[in-house]
């Protein structure tokens, strides 16, 4: 077992494949007691490789410890958005669509037109949104999917943003309401009360605080200006 | 009338929404979002009620007349039994 802070709690994770070994290096830390511990046996490992067989063992691991984390994670004030985040200047924005839509693509765009140094990608897949300290931030995880772009690091929630592709370049806010829906397909969705109850908790505060927009786009640089231009915040 | 099992109304930043839990969720991965009249409205068949406990509580509770709360409730329940919400 390995111990690991991630948004900003102890996890002691069992892990052996090479993609987690690489993906948790950074996370590495001490601590005498864990909040979270996750750990698949290797016969769970090998049921699930077996039930899916496109994926290897190394995958397999890869995934579950992250669903098993995000999971827990409910607990602790926080919950995970499948999106690409970019922060600038101090803040974190999330841009969240099904997968093959251009999340990460669209963020690309804003480091190759802010720059590399002012746009930097905290977590390309799954970051992690919690609560501290009456603060909402994004967290790095050690989980970015098929990518491994993610850094150790919390950064303050400035904009959810729900990408869809779009021939016209479109940005608007929209209701929580609005946006309920479509973040709840972007999430790792509790079926048990409790956990859905944890999990509309979280929410409650999140989106009461934080601006929700719609971005139809393209990949030009236009569609990078105005999507940044919209959603920016200066401190 | 009743509300079927496995599902969960919350109030979240302002909006209702119901959400399925349990089996529910694995069949239905949507969500259903209410005014405060449908919200009001599916707390009480969440306990059961039939048409006329329906009018008598909505009555009571907001200002509008018979036929306006009468026309509100039959969309209502047509929308939940088109998403087979109800038990009968």
């Amino acid at each position: 077992m390995n111990k690991l802070r991630v948004a900003d709690l102890d996890l002691l994770l069992g892990y052996k494949y090479p993609t987690m070994q690489k993906q948790a290096a950074a996370y590495l830390c001490d601590f005498e007691k864990p909040n979270i511990t996750v750990n698949i046996p290797d016969e769970e490992i090998a049921r699930l490789a077996a039930e899916n067989p496109h994926l290897t063992q190394n995958d397999i691991e890869y995934i579950f410890t992250g669903a098993a984390f995000y999971e827990a994670l409910l607990n602790f004030g926080g919950f995970m958005l499948h999106s690409s985040g970019v922060c600038v200047d101090g803040y974190a924005y999330l841009f969240s669509a099904d997968p093959g839509t251009g999340k990460s693509t669209h963020t690309a765009l804003w480091q190759k037109y802010l720059g590399e140094d002012r746009a930097i990608i905290i977590n390309d897949d799954k970051p992690a949104i919690r609560i501290a300290d009456g603060i909402t931030y994004v967290y790095g995880t050690p989980w970015s999917g098929k990518t491994d772009k993610n850094l150790n690091m919390r950064v303050p929630l400035g904009a959810i943003v729900f990408l869809e592709r779009s021939k016209r370049n479109f940005i608007k806010r929209i209701s929580v309401r609005e946006a309920i829906p479509l973040l709840m397909k972007q999430t790792f969705r509790p079926t048990e009360k409790k956990e859905m109850c944890l999990l509309l908790d979280v929410l409650d505060k999140v989106l009461a605080e934080t601006p929700l927009y719609r971005l139809g786009c393209d990949m030009s640089r236009e569609a990078v200006e105005l999507s940044y231009n919209t959603i920016k915040i200066i401190k | 009338m009743k509300i079927k099992d496995g599902y969960l109304l919350r109030t979240v930043a302002g909006s209702n929404i119901v959400v399925p839990i349990g089996e529910g969720a694995i069949d239905f991965s949507g969500v259903i979002t209410l005014n405060e009249v449908g919200a009001f409205l599916w707390r009480v068949l969440e306990d059961g009620a039939d048409k006329a406990a329906l009018l008598k509580k909505l009555t009571d509770e907001y200002e509008v007349d018979d036929a306006t709360a009468s026309a509100d409730i039959d969309a209502f329940i047509a929308r939940l039994q088109e998403a087979s919400l109800l038990d009968d």
